[in-house]
């Protein structure tokens, strides 16, 4: 499993100091383009983002030095912990159905039982593909009440129910993702199964095992690798949660999509319509640093678990 | 070191290299500002106005110096959030920028926008419409040069009208009144208008009414939504929104409303002028129902109007080639341009096109023949003078929908709370942009 890879030998250790160095030195030659691409996409955009939340730019007044004020405020501001506690409640709920979705796939697509798996395979996968501004005008128009698949529906069937209520949108976003990224998780899940030796499986056909003896005892196991990877991945990208709520104020009226629903939108629309760079640059480094502990605190959990089997 | 100083040195550091480069490419060399004159420039214009390209042919004829680019850097916020971010960054800076009338002064009052005083911009005062001038004028100076114009007209479905039995389109807001009613009555679907918190509809209401909510004085501005022409129009659209006669599901621009125009179910929209050019393509199928007649009035007899929408073009103050970008605006904004653009569709505020007779006279086939452009130059005459938009609208038009939304989903509140929450929000965020709000 690729989480617990053994660490490299350590041979240079009795070597002399000036070999250790030379050697030290040629593998910085071989990381140095990376090093420098990383530092000026990766390093230095978050430095400047650090240098201007330290700033208010005012319409009138230009730029001042306002010390941690912008994070002063941010802690306060009852909109960014709307947000905050918004995509919480969505990847508790959301992550979970769409993981079991995807594992659920994979182990189907793993049973050799089906046909055309490779059909499906990428037709699961496909949604990924799409684009998820396309994806969100898409499912726009399916759940539209008055056009829409579900406006048909609540004809036939005498019901009221809109998806795209303030109640209800959260859940129709919900769908969104899910149907996008649940073909990429199957195929993480997928890759994982089909790293199992096979001889596993026959040892446990000959001691008597049924499949979901199998599933429960190998496969899952197995799987648990890559659940880690891929709860951090959801996390990241739930949390990050941006184009949906972005586009669809323009296709429906009054679904509850606030300037300020996701964190990231707030962050847009504070740097670019409030022209509060500064204080955008604060919330998207104290996100960052929400997202990066969640995220951590999931990898030391399921590491530990991994490592207690 | 201050963004804007940053942009000026490195401005500063590329005209020289500017210079040199013109002059190795044998130019004259005696344009003050390294673009104007007789040099070689080449400007970048940034327009989601179609009919602005119409004008570079002929421009490019007439100053075969100047190379004339049009972009469409996006619409409305997109393009300010592009423009903003490129003199932020210091690169990247168009010579010439489309505005809508609102979003003038979020760049002028910063010092973003050129004065267009220096290029003698004053004489060319005569040929626009008041109000629209009034627009681009700021603390006394002109920032930019109208170029298209929204007076506030009322669309509406004459055939729906018919069926509802409604012979005379309303012209006074308690006819609107009794006409909606009447259309509802034919059906679950029928409403005269819709309206799902659109502030620029709500605002050339109170504008009509005769309130101006915003004060602006150079850097201080006063938001007041208790003036009495402003609490009559909040009243009347608060009945209208209480008693179910506007439609509450259908967002404008959606595909629900391009459906509902088309199908006649949204009998009337009251809305800018522009709306003329858009409606025959988003409601090809109500070909020859649509009518234009004057916005509705308070009182029986009376002219008065409003804006809603319309945009103007102005000069970032870190535009490189100034001096040519005013001749290309002063070309397609008043000049021998304007000509290509009216006949493209433009809908312009300059008198030379509105009194016009054959402007007048020209009957609209989608509108059954209509002479709308009549119609429209006196909705553009009598437009009501004084308004002003605050220096932060984008801002705080961006947070209206927020403030809005619970109301118009659950009918719990009024607009006048939320346009006292609204003005609560602008004091907040005014004051702490470095205005002085109250």
């Amino acid at each position: 499993m690729e989480l617990t890879a053994t660490a490299p030998p350590r041979s240079g250790r009795q070597a002399a100091p000036t070999a250790k160095r030379r050697k030290s030195q040629i593998g910085l030659a071989f990381i140095a383009p990376f090093g420098a691409l990383f530092a000026l996409v990766f390093i230095v955009p978050i430095l400047y983002a650090a240098y201007l939340s330290f700033f208010q730019d005012k319409l009138v007044g230009g730029n001042t030095f306002v010390g941690l004020a912008n994070y002063g405020k941010l802690f306060q501001d009852p909109q960014f912990w709307d947000g905050v506690g918004r995509v919480f409640r969505f990847t508790l709920v959301q992550v979970p159905i769409m993981l079991i979705f995807a594992m659920a796939l994979a182990l189907a697509l793993d049973s050799m039982r089906l046909h055309g798996t490779k059909f499906l395979r990428v037709t699961i996968f496909l949604p990924y593909a799409v684009p998820a501004i396309v994806a969100t005008l898409m499912w726009g128009f399916l759940l539209g009440i008055k056009y829409g698949l579900f406006g048909s529906l609540n004809e036939a069937l005498g019901t009221d129910i809109d998806p795209f209520s303030p109640g209800t949108t959260l859940i129709s976003i919900g769908v969104m993702v899910t149907w996008a990224f649940t073909g990429f998780n199957m195929l993480i899940f997928y890759a994982a199964l089909k790293a199992v030796p096979r001889e596993l499986y026959e040892a446990a056909a000959i001691d008597g095992a049924n499949e979901f003896q199998i599933v429960r005892a190998i496969k899952l196991p197995a799987l648990r690798g890559s659940l880690v990877v891929t709860i951090i991945f959801s996390i990241i990208g739930t949390f990050q949660m941006f184009n949906e709520p972005q586009i669809l104020p323009s296709m429906v009226a009054n679904s509850g999509v606030t300037t300020f629903y996701t964190p990231n939108l707030y962050a847009y629309n504070l740097a670019f319509t409030g022209s509060q760079q500064g204080y955008a640059a604060a919330l998207a480094l104290v996100m960052a640093a929400i997202t990066i502990v969640v995220a951590y605190a999931v990898q030391i959990r399921g590491l530990r678990n991994a490592s207690d089997q | 070191m201050r963004l804007s100083q940053k942009v000026k040195l490195l401005s500063a550091a590329l005209v020289p290299m500017l210079a040199l480069t013109a002059c190795s490419g044998g130019g004259s060399g005696g344009g003050a500002d390294g673009g104007g004159g007789d040099e070689k420039a080449k400007i970048t214009v940034w327009s989601w106005d179609g009919t602005v390209e119409k004008a570079v042919p002929g421009f490019q004829a007439a100053n075969p110096n100047i190379t004339v680019e049009v972009v469409n850097a996006g619409s409305s916020q997109d393009e300010y959030k592009a423009l903003d971010n490129a003199i932020q960054a210091g690169s990247g800076v168009p010579d010439l920028v489309m505005f809508e009338y609102f979003a003038v002064p979020y760049f002028a009052v910063p010092g973003k926008l050129a004065d267009l005083g220096e290029f003698g911009v004053d004489k060319l005062k005569q040929d626009y419409v008041p109000a629209a001038w009034s627009d681009v004028t700021i603390n006394g100076k002109v920032y930019a040069l109208p170029s298209d114009y929204g007076p506030s007209a009322m669309f509406y479905n004459a055939a729906t009208l018919k069926k509802a039995g409604i012979k005379e389109p309303p012209a006074t807001w308690d006819e609107y009144y009794e006409a909606a009613k009447k259309i509802h009555a034919l059906g679950d679907d029928y409403y005269i208008a819709q309206d799902t918190g659109d502030i620029f509809f709500l605002l050339s209401l109170i504008w009509q009414a005769g309130g101006r909510p915003f004060k602006v004085d150079g850097t201080k501005v006063h938001i007041d939504f208790t003036d009495p022409g402003t609490t009559k129009a909040v009243a009347f659209w608060q009945k209208m929104l209480d008693e179910g006669l506007i439609n509450t599901k259908i967002t404008g621009w959606s595909d629900d409303w391009n459906r509902a125009l088309n199908d006649g179910t949204l009998a009337t929209q009251t809305m800018g002028g522009w709306l003329t050019s858009t409606l025959p393509e988003r409601a090809p199928k109500a070909s020859g129902d649509f009518r234009v007649a004057l916005m509705p009035q308070w009182q029986q007899g009376e002219k008065v109007g409003a804006a809603n929408g319309g945009s103007s073009f102005g000069i970032p103050a870190a535009a490189e080639h100034k001096e040519a970008a005013f001749k290309f605006l002063e070309y397609f904004a008043h000049g021998g341009g304007l000509s290509s653009r009216v006949d493209a569709g433009a809908f312009v505020p300059n008198m030379s096109v509105l009194e016009n007779d054959a402007f007048q006279s020209k009957p609209n086939t989608y509108f059954g023949d209509q002479k709308v452009g009549a119609v429209l130059a006196e909705a553009s005459e009598i437009v009501g003078s004084g308004w002003q938009y605050p220096p932060f609208f984008e801002w705080a038009r961006s947070i209206y929908g927020d403030l809005a939304s619970p109301f118009y989903t659950t009918g719990k509140g009024s607009l006048a709370e939320i346009l006292e929450q609204w003005r609560q929000r602008c004091i907040q965020y005014g004051n702490e942009q470095g205005f002085e709000v109250s």
